[in-house]
């Protein structure tokens, strides 16, 4: 009986694996083959890269990758500045109404990003922030989930080494970044990856802020480079697919350890 | 010696919610002492400390350090260091950077800082560690980079949470005896909480003892063992405490009074011969000598020390005796009377 939950546990494991990946690897196979070979799934056809090539020319990708970097910095700065100090004054310090903002901010976490999309729309373009990167990423700033995130971790600090910052002469900014920060180190890793794996893939709102190739995403330059009035091919579409996703696999290839780590320190202290 | 004290407490209250939480304390603390704030969990001693730290605000009264009215300063403007009973040693700094942590926050230049970091390495006997973290540190080292942190600014006033009380019995002892010293040694003034009476009596000069947020008798340790103000310093203090009975047990001191008397001044004698006659109920082997409690109706912890090894069967009945100058008497309300 034993043996046998064991063996469910392991093949519902690798069955959930095998589903999760195939879409990934059909995308390797066919951005490797030709498009006949990779529909055909012929496994003895040749391998190519050509596909690769032709993918690179057909649109400006090195400006969409910088774009998106560009993005995910922006966001994850913005976060990090706001996120620190909103999480510090709901961890430690005391106002008047502290429960009820409180409870605000947590009430964002129930609104689906794209009910706001219109409002977020106006309120862009009435900042002039129409078609910048600093439009696409300024709505996911205030992260609900990120004040949350830092609030449980400042909470988690010792008082004790609070009052021992103060004695020493540290003011309250001083004790936050001599004190908070840096015990929160894991929680701000843990979260980081969360952000930059989130707007990386976001697609809806940039499709909507931006405009031009010059401010526009790797995820809506994909789009617009495999939508069907440019004829689909899919081996070209999927070489494409792969080179945006190439940098966050490989990152978390080789940094899966720190990953998971990152995670289980955040959650247990 | 100037008149003026160095750290005065006048009439200083905080009441937490309306619960009691210190109330009344005045206190004068002279320059370079070693005064002790004792007493039992909850009595208020820490509040004291902390409200003296500026980590907590009177309700009432005033605050003065080095004749400076501190009351409502920050914790950072008063110039004293602390060290707290979990030490509060910054987990992701190295111990050298622990120590200079304060210098750093007030800018010192970096040649005075490492001057000063060394001194207080030094006289901690930490040299060599510098670079550890203090996960990495035993609970006795994690202590005296707590002690190295709160002496390296030279602030005159070092406040002390219960410092010991992590550590084990032996190296409590050994670390007792450095704190003095270095006390001593660098003229600073200590104020020092702690609940263990042994601690406090074997460091202090001055012993303030508290309890439910009031002071109970402020003094030297001889003063509070020999003179006790009333019922529970007698009770608190030495070990074993002062065995309290009604002096109706005794002719010649009236009702409602309470007599107290220390064990070392009860002696055994030959039946028929004592003032007081009692069954023994336990005995105990302290090592050099043995402490044999006794049961009396109307007294209350009274017992007798015997030298060396001489245990007395549970059930047998003695006679002690004692002489009235070795008696303490409290009024009804557990005030000493004159005498």
């Amino acid at each position: 009986m034993k043996s046998l939950t064991k063996f469910m546990d392991s093949f519902g494991a690798i069955l959930l694996a095998i589903i999760w990946i195939s879409p990934l690897l059909f995308a390797f196979w066919a951005a490797t083959h030709s498009t006949s070979d990779a529909v055909n799934l012929n496994l003895f056809s040749p391998w190519t890269l050509e596909n690769f090539r032709v993918a690179w020319a057909g649109a400006p990708w090195l400006k969409y990758f910088i774009n998106t970097f560009m993005l995910v910095t922006v966001i994850l700065i913005g976060q990090f500045v706001l996120t620190t100090l909103a999480g510090f004054a709901f961890a430690q310090l005391q106002f008047p109404g502290k429960d009820y903002v409180f409870i605000l901010v947590l009430m964002q976490l129930f609104i689906l990003p794209e009910v706001l999309i219109v409002e977020n729309y106006a309120m862009i373009s009435r900042l002039g922030l129409f078609d910048t990167i600093l439009g696409v990423g300024m709505p996911y700033m205030a992260s609900a989930f990120g004040i949350f995130l830092m609030r449980q971790a400042f909470k988690g600090v010792p008082i004790e080494l609070h009052e021992a910052a103060r004695i020493e002469g540290c003011g309250l900014l001083g004790i936050l970044w001599r004190v908070y920060v840096p015990l929160a180190k894991p929680t701000y890793l843990a979260y980081a990856l969360v952000s930059v794996s989130t707007h990386w893939n976001n697609f809806l709102w940039p499709l909507i802020v931006t405009n031009s190739p010059e401010t526009r995403p790797l995820t809506v330059g994909l789009s617009i480079f495999g939508a069907p009035e440019n004829g689909v091919d899919i081996s070209i579409i999927s070489a494409a697919t792969l080179m945006s996703v190439a940098p966050l696999l490989i990152a978390f290839l080789i940094f899966q350890r720190q990953f998971v780590q990152a995670f289980l320190r955040a959650g247990i202290k | 010696m100037t008149t003026s004290p160095f750290v005065k407490l006048d009439g200083v209250a905080k009441r937490w919610n309306g619960q009691l939480g210190v109330e009344g304390i005045t206190l004068d603390i002279p320059e370079g002492s070693f005064t002790a704030l004792l007493g039992p969990s909850g009595c208020g001693k820490s509040t004291t400390l902390r409200l003296l730290a500026g980590l907590e605000l009177p309700d009432e009264g005033k605050i003065l350090i080095d004749t400076k009215d501190v009351t409502t300063s920050a914790a950072s403007d008063r110039n004293l260091s602390m060290v707290f009973q979990s030490y509060a040693l910054f987990p992701h700094l190295s111990v050298a950077e622990n120590v200079v942590f304060g210098l750093k926050v007030r800018r010192v230049p970096k040649k005075e800082r490492l001057e000063k970091l060394h001194r207080a390495l030094e006289i901690t006997g930490l040299l060599g560690l510098e670079d550890r973290k203090p996960g990495e540190l035993s609970g006795g080292q994690r202590q005296r980079v707590a002690l190295a942190r709160a002496i390296v600014a030279g602030q005159r006033l070092c406040l002390m949470d219960e410092p010991l009380s992590n550590l084990d019995a032996k190296l409590r002892n050994a670390v007792r005896k450095d704190i003095k010293k270095l006390q001593r040694e660098l003229g600073i003034t200590v104020v020092y909480v702690t609940h263990d009476q042994t601690e406090a009596m074997s460091m202090a000069d001055t012993v303030v003892l508290m309890k439910d947020g009031h002071i109970q008798q402020v003094g030297s340790p001889e003063d509070l063992y020999s003179r006790p103000n009333n019922t529970f310093v007698a009770e608190f203090v030495g070990a074993p405490p002062m065995a309290l009975f009604q002096s109706s047990v005794l002719e010649g001191f009236g009702e409602d009074k309470t007599i107290g008397i220390r064990a070392e001044n009860i002696q055994i004698v030959p039946r028929g011969e004592g003032r007081m006659r009692c069954t023994v109920n336990e005995s105990e082997f302290l090592g050099a000598e043995t402490l044999i409690g006794l049961d009396h109706a109307g007294a209350e912890g009274l017992c007798v020390l015997k030298p060396g090894l001489s245990l007395m069967a549970e059930g047998n009945e003695i006679d002690i005796m004692f002489s009235d100058e070795n008696l303490h008497v409290f009024d009804a309300v557990g005030q000493r009377m004159v005498g």
